[in-house]
């Protein structure tokens, strides 16, 4: 065993250490952050609330929520598509093609509509945050608010939290539509299925309890989205490429928890017996 | 840490408003500020002079509060801010303005808005004398047709002002400049200077400009205090500073680089003896 393996144990070891450290002090932030932002939301809601942090709260929706429509929207109708596509290759050969109506319907309403509206705005939204929340960080805005008696995560996290919070599982409801939409528009081209033919299967797959497990699903998402992307910026760090660094960091953390948390979800849903095929 | 209030009743000139006791700070196994005792009086300007990386904005976090110091104590208007509640800091920072070195404007709001923040956060004043307060504050620094751009359409000089003349919103007792003249043009920059003598003369105000401009110290200053590596190494007048003869006071006024060629480098040796000629 000579000096340099032993050398090298030790800084392999001493950098997992490391990394394992820095992991448990960003899950302590994070959660240290949510609940101050839960504590905060009451001072953003309309009535009771402060007026100027409601009107923050629906710049943020216009800027989350409302500029990701086409995206999140064209995204569902390519999927659907997908789904629909690759589902009717494989169930023509059972005879059991009016199945592709349940498999996006169902795929749609318990899974991918919450998925790919994650995955999308994580991709937009977390980075613009961690991009706007560093960059008050670097030009002292934040220090001001703070000599000013005034509570950041009042001002810049909370009107986020709460406008991702509404837009979020809107988007997913759009998803689900869109979704829906592309099956039919594929079913009528192959089969020249009816419309009214269609939105009975439809109606008839269609399960409310799943699409609660989706509304769920989605805000989970984004509370990841929003407080992930604030944390990341809050790491920034003095020097003005620190933020392009934070804007990165926040999009590949976000998308990764996103997934992680919807496999979290679907598998508790399953073991509670909600999520059975009914 | 021994925790007391000092109490100084009543108001006086000449009296100490922020009293700064044995502040000693180290990030890591750096020493940044080795125990700092400063007074500032009521109603002079006192300049903290000082080079790069002679620790002054970080003095200066520590007075605002932003930074806790390993050792000492800080007192304003008698509070220690080092060991207070949140809520005695924040009545603290109610009277105390600032002014950071990058302006650190809301970038979202125009320059009125900006003004107008701290009025609409912390008092429960109505609109129409909210703007009529923040036509004087921008009147007094000399921005009222700028009172509608946004901070993006403001040049460096204008930057200043609209923080100085928010800084001012609340009619503070203290008022704290970060390098007010950096990155500005002479003529600008005198101007500020003025401007800030101007405040001092007509609202009475307690200022503390923390600075590296030699110029616009001796310009503004009652008193100057000399940071160097974290020591206080002077604190005295005009006067006294230019009859000083400490060394570092005389390279600092006389500009005198402490720049050290490395030996063997021929190159550096060769820049070295140029300079010895010229």
């Amino acid at each position: 065993m000579s000096t340099v393996d032993r050398a090298f144990g030790f800084t392999s070891l001493h950098r997992v250490g490391v990394s394992v450290i820095r992991w448990a002090e960003d899950i302590g932030a994070l959660t240290l952050q949510l609940w101050a932002a839960i504590w905060k939301i009451p001072r953003v809601l309309p009535v009771i609330g402060k007026r100027r942090r409601w009107t923050d709260a629906v710049r943020q929706m216009l800027a989350i929520g409302v500029s990701a429509l086409p995206m999140v929207s064209i995204m569902s109708l390519c999927l659907g598509f997908v789904v629909a596509l690759e589902g009717a290759a494989e169930l023509r050969r059972f005879g059991g093609l009016q199945y592709v109506v349940d498999l996006v319907v169902i795929g749609f309403t318990r899974e991918l509509a919450a998925l790919i509206t994650g995955i999308a705005v994580s991709g937009r939204s977390a980075s613009a945050i961690a991009a706007e929340v560093g960059t008050m960080l670097v030009t002292e805005e934040m220090d001001t608010l703070r000599v000013m008696g005034l509570n950041p995560i009042e001002f810049t996290l909370a009107p986020k939290f709460l406008g991702a919070l509404i837009t979020i599982p809107c988007l997913a409801i759009l998803s689900t539509l869109c979704g829906i939409f592309s099956g039919y528009f594929f079913l009528a081209f192959s089969i020249d299925m009816n419309f009214l033919v269609y939105s009975r299967e439809v109606l008839e797959s269609i399960l409310l309890r799943d699409v609660w497990l989706t509304l769920i699903k989605s805000v989970v998402f984004a509370t990841i989205i929003v407080q992930v992307g604030y944390l990341a910026g809050l790491r920034a760090s003095g020097e003005p490429e620190s933020v392009g660094r934070a804007t990165t960091i926040a999009v590949v953390r976000s998308t990764f928890l996103v997934i992680v948390a919807d496999l979290a979800a679907t598998s508790f849903f399953y073991l509670m017996g909600w999520s059975a095929a009914g | 840490m021994e925790c007391c209030r000092v109490t100084h009743s009543g108001a006086g000139a000449g009296e100490p408003v922020i009293v700064v006791r044995g502040v000693s700070v180290s990030f890591g196994s750096k020493a940044v500020l080795n125990t700092i005792n400063l007074d500032v009086c009521r109603g002079e300007i006192l300049v903290l002079l000082g080079g790069s990386g002679s620790g002054k904005t970080t003095l200066l976090k520590q007075i605002l509060g932003l930074m806790k110091p390993d050792r000492g104590s800080i007192y304003i208007n008698g509070v220690d801010i080092t060991c207070c509640t949140s809520a005695e800091l924040i009545a603290v920072r109610r009277r105390l303005g600032v002014a950071f070195q990058s302006a650190a404007l809301f970038n979202s709001l125009s320059v009125e808005e900006n003004v107008a923040m701290p009025l609409h956060e912390l008092t429960e004043l109505a609109d129409s004398t909210i703007s009529l307060m923040v036509w004087i504050k921008l009147k007094a620094v000399g921005l009222t047709d700028a009172a509608r751009l946004y901070p993006r359409e403001l040049s460096g000089g204008m930057r200043k002002r609209a923080a100085i003349a928010r800084a001012i919103a609340m009619d503070p007792e203290i008022l704290v400049f970060d390098e007010p003249s950096a990155g500005l043009d002479p003529i600008v920059a005198a101007g500020l200077d003025d401007l800030i003598v101007f405040l001092k003369r007509t609202l009475g105000m307690t200022i503390l400009v923390v600075t590296h401009a030699l110029e616009s110290a001796f310009r503004i200053a009652d008193r100057i205090a000399m940071l160097d590596h974290g020591h206080l190494i002077a604190v005295g007048t005009k006067d006294e500073f230019q009859a000083s003869t400490l060394p570092h006071i005389r390279q600092f006024l006389e500009r005198k680089s402490d720049f050290r060629a490395a030996e063997g480098n021929f190159a550096s040796a060769y820049l070295q003896e140029f300079m010895h000629e010229h």
